[in-house]
């Protein structure tokens, strides 16, 4: 279990808060992933964690105890805390074997000898590098030394598992089968872990949980099917997945003038500043309908560009806007054909400039 | 897990920073801040009562003061100039052009740095000096000339010796910078439809410039204050220099201690110019990184075909080091087996005998100086390695004493790459003549402080060079695992800057083996190093008794200076894994 109270951490010299009041509580045998953008402060949250960086303000706890609390003065060195991490760079030590970098904690720790032969052969085992033990780290490619590091924090069973962006470092295709092992061995492990990544694709594939990060703040937290779903915020809509977003001018109950017309939308509220829609929820007939219901608007098709499983298409609206929208691959569609497009009511998202989590 | 309040933590971590800020203070500050104070007092000791501007009177009154600074002034840019010229043209023969026998030219040019430049002048001597010397009894009996026509002892003489012992420093920092020049850059010039002198004004000299600049102001601060060469060339002729001057001010016994507050005025005010100059080099230096043309190590530089030229390039790098290494090295050694001064001819060639070597070898004055020497340089380099490892860390690794406070132990430990030897001495001497209750004056320890503080910039710059080479999250990681700093430090830190770290210590133990200027003026009854020995023997007349010893100190240097290349290349192989 880890818990964030009201966190703040401003470098030494910074004039801006890397981190602005964020609070969370990662459940045992949860996978929490921090999601945002370059610079939103997803790496200082973690390091903070780790006590790799010392807060301004507030309070971390891992377990049961207090790792930091700026109130009552309490900073539990890094090597105290009953953590492991997974860094970047792999940080695989250039000067020992691959056996020897996953039992330095092991050794730290002072484990009897043969507890450490059985434990390190295990998580080699799990990550399938039992045949190169003996091999030194610089003899591996990244990908087996992104294994190696992540035997290293395996081997310590700690309360949590910290995760600084893991396979950025790999190329796509290595990327993408590591994802997947990733995921393989988290849930037959069932780690507790906080995972930050700004790749948005391995956050909805990897966590129980998201938390997604701006400018220092957690805009939304939630499960990666309701974010993608159902966002509540402009930021959380158009990071997380694309989205066409139309401003709202006036507000009726459920029902929305935008600028492209109204929308109707499932609940009434007041506090909208945009309604959105997914691309692949957008339905389109090829015709112009002459009377036109709800939610359905006029365009003209600029283009169609096939792409395997789906075309994506660009239509121009009566009403002034481009849009992308995804549809089916077996549809034959001319450029410059008249276009209605409808927007499902229960796929229309309400969402709001910013928010904060609750 | 224990928690801590966040006021022990600090003060915990606090403790190491300020006790190296306070040692860095103590060994770079404090000497100069004395040296500073005594220039102002009439006694020249900085804890004597009274003050005065008669010390600078005297100096500045004194048109001697005005030849010193021309004299000075000549010499360093003369050498600057001449070494940059033969390094740089050296250096793209071997790297930029289809030069036969690459690896073998590579050492003939490295080869001089195991020649100490003492020896190098003392070989010269032997060489070129007006009654003599070798190649001027060849030319005379050659000729018929009634006139000798080399002497080396001149300006001309001391700049063309001291170019032959920098050319290997500046094809070091040169040959880099031709080697990391991307031929994509010139290829992009040439599709642009650019000729070769347009090429060479646009690209290459604007290119190089930083490499070329930075390389210029550390050559203009090492011929200002080097001391080996003038005071082996010019101080016989009474031709000075300003450290040849200090040394000889401070030695000539006639003077007493009446002529401290005099050195003490001219110290600083050539430290002043050197402090300008060292400021401009760290700020070149630092420009040059930012103009970084290497883009991977996928390309081979494009070399120029010499063709009908190949034979005067290869006759240009034999002629290097024939005058840089073969002639003089071979002149030591002859005269170190003649039994009385001789040039070669083959009358001689049947008294050659060992009992030179015999001699030298059962003196017990040079058995201890030997031992002086070794201990000394080793003691030195293991105290300015740690010194320097601690300062890298403190800088670049922690947020211990606020950004203004690292600075000032970055600069700190920079500075004394512009503080001549004899200055260091000079300061020490003022420093510990007065603190009388550290009783190091005239022993081996003072040495131990100077050579720590001399070397200090350069050691802080290799371990800085190799820290930053090492990513920060190795050592993360390790905390991450549950070690402790210290434990950290041990397990990963050390074994991963060892290489580089063991190539800084072999680098100073070679350089207070060799160093003379700071030994010279703090010696004392129990502190003769070697290379103080081996000039006591060459002032005093015994020519062959010092190339005796010289001989020995180049075959120590040569194997230091081949394990100190083992272990660049080991470095190299675990920093490209």
């Amino acid at each position: 279990m880890v818990e964030l109270r009201d966190l703040w951490l401003t470098y030494p010299g910074a004039a801006q808060p890397s981190v602005r009041g964020v609070s969370l509580r990662v459940e045992p045998g949860e996978f929490v992933t921090l999601l945002g953008p370059s610079g939103c402060g997803k790496t200082s949250t973690l390091r903070s964690i780790a006590g790799l960086e010392t807060p301004s303000a507030g309070a971390i706890s891992i377990g049961s105890a207090d790792a930091f609390n700026a109130t009552r003065g309490v900073d539990v060195p890094t090597h105290q805390r009953d953590i492991s991490m997974v860094f970047q760079s792999y940080a695989v030590w250039p000067h020992m074997t691959v056996a020897k970098n996953v039992a330095f904690p092991l050794e730290v720790a002072k484990r009897p000898m043969d507890e450490v032969r059985t434990r390190v052969a295990e998580v080699l085992q799990m990550v399938g590098l039992t045949g190169l033990a003996d091999r030194s780290a610089t003899q591996l490619s990244g990908g087996q030394q992104q294994r190696v590091a992540i035997a290293r924090a395996l081997v310590r069973r700690s309360a949590v598992m910290l995760l600084d962006e893991p396979l950025s470092n790999l190329d796509a295709k290595l990327r993408e089968q590591m994802r997947l092992e990733l995921r393989q061995l988290l849930k037959t492990v069932g780690l507790t872990a906080v995972y930050v990544t700004h790749d948005q694709e391995e956050a909805l594939m990897l966590s129980d949980r998201i938390a997604l990060m701006s400018a220092g703040k957690f805009v939304e937290v939630g499960t990666p099917l309701d974010l993608y779903l159902k966002p509540r915020t402009l930021f959380g809509a158009t990071f997380l997945g694309a989205a066409e977003v139309f401003e709202v001018v006036r507000t009726q109950g459920t029902s929305i003038e935008t600028k492209i017309g109204h929308l109707h939308v499932e609940t009434a509220t007041t506090n909208f500043s945009h309604v959105g829609i997914r691309p692949e929820a957008i339905r389109v007939r090829q015709q112009k309908s002459p009377h036109p219901s709800a939610n359905q608007l006029q365009g003209t098709l600029v283009s169609a560009v096939f792409s395997g499983r789906q075309q994506q298409l660009i239509v121009q609206l009566d009403a002034g806007r481009q849009i992308h929208v995804l549809a089916e691959a077996t549809t034959i569609f001319r450029a410059g054909e008249s276009i209605t497009v409808e927007f499902p009511v229960e796929r229309l998202m309400g969402l709001t400039e910013e928010a904060s989590p609750d | 897990m224990s928690p801590r309040s966040l006021r022990s933590v600090f003060l915990q971590r606090a403790w190491l920073p300020l006790g190296l800020l306070a040692l860095l203070l103590y060994l770079v500050a404090v000497p100069l801040a004395l040296l500073l104070v005594s220039s102002f007092k009439p006694t020249g000791l900085p804890f004597d009562e009274g003050f005065s501007l008669q010390n600078f009177a005297i100096v500045y009154g004194d048109a001697g003061f005005y030849a010193l600074l021309r004299n000075t002034l000549t010499f360093a840019l003369g050498c600057t100039v001449c070494a940059l010229v033969v390094g740089g043209v050296l250096a793209w023969l071997v790297e930029r052009t289809d030069l036969p026998f690459r690896a073998t030219a590579r050492v003939m040019i490295a080869l001089p740095m195991v020649l100490p430049p003492f020896l190098l002048a003392m070989g010269w001597v032997l060489l070129a000096s007006p009654r003599t010397g070798w190649f001027n009894q060849l030319a005379q009996d050659a000729f018929g000339l009634a006139q000798a026509p080399l002497n080396i002892y001149t300006m001309g003489g001391m700049i063309f010796v001291e170019t032959l012992a920098l050319v290997p420093s500046v094809y070091l920092i040169l040959s880099n910078a031709f080697r990391n020049m991307d031929p994509a850059l010139e290829e992009a010039g040439m599709t642009c439809g650019a000729r070769w002198p347009a090429m060479v004004r646009r690209i290459f000299i604007p290119l190089l410039s930083p490499a070329l600049l930075a390389a210029a102001a550390y050559l203009l601060i090492v011929g200002f204050l080097v001391f080996d060469v003038p005071g082996t060339l010019g101080m016989p002729v009474g031709l000075f220099v300003v450290s040849s001057r200090i040394v000889y001010l401070a030695t000539d016994q006639s003077g007493g201690t009446s002529a401290y507050g005099l050195i003490a005025a001219i110290a600083v005010t050539f430290l002043v110019l050197l402090l300008a100059l060292a400021w401009s080099y760290r700020r070149l230096t630092r420009q040059a990184n930012r103009f970084v043309t290497v883009t991977g190590k996928g390309f081979r530089p494009r070399q120029l075909r010499l063709g009908a030229m190949k034979p005067v390039a290869v006759a240009l790098v034999l002629l290097y080091f024939v005058l840089a290494v073969l002639a003089p090295l071979g002149l030591l050694i002859w005269t170190s087996l003649t039994p009385y001064l001789a040039s070669i001819s083959w009358d001689m060639a049947g008294k050659l005998t060992l009992a030179q070597h015999a001699a030298v070898f059962s003196n017990p004055r040079v058995g201890a100086a030997a031992w002086t020497s070794m201990w000394v340089s080793m003691l030195s380099a293991t105290l300015v390695t740690l010194l320097a490892l601690l300062v890298a860390w403190t800088v670049l690794r922690t947020r211990a004493l606020g950004q203004s406070g690292r600075n000032l132990l970055d600069v700190l430990s920079f500075m004394p790459l512009a503080i001549p030897g004899t200055m260091i001495g000079m300061a020490l001497i003022y420093m510990y003549l007065t603190l009388s209750f550290v009783p190091i004056y005239g022993t081996a320890w003072i040495l131990v402080i100077a050579y720590v503080t001399v070397y200090l910039s350069f050691s802080t710059r290799t371990a800085s060079a190799s820290l930053i080479q090492l990513h920060p999250e190795l050592d993360e990681a390790a905390r991450t695992c549950g070690a402790t700093p210290a434990m950290t430090v041990r397990r990963i830190v050390l074994p991963l800057l060892m290489p580089a770290l063991a190539g800084a210590w072999i680098w100073v133990v070679a350089h207070v083996m060799r160093e003379l200027s700071t030994a010279l003026l703090l010696q004392g009854d129990d502190n003769v190093t070697l290379a103080v020995q081996l000039w006591s023997y060459w002032a005093g007349g015994e020519p062959s008794k010092a190339a005796a010893v010289g001989v020995w100190l180049v075959v120590v240097m040569t194997v230091i200076t081949i394990i100190w290349q083992r272990l660049s290349a080991r470095r190299d192989v675990v920093f490209s894994g």
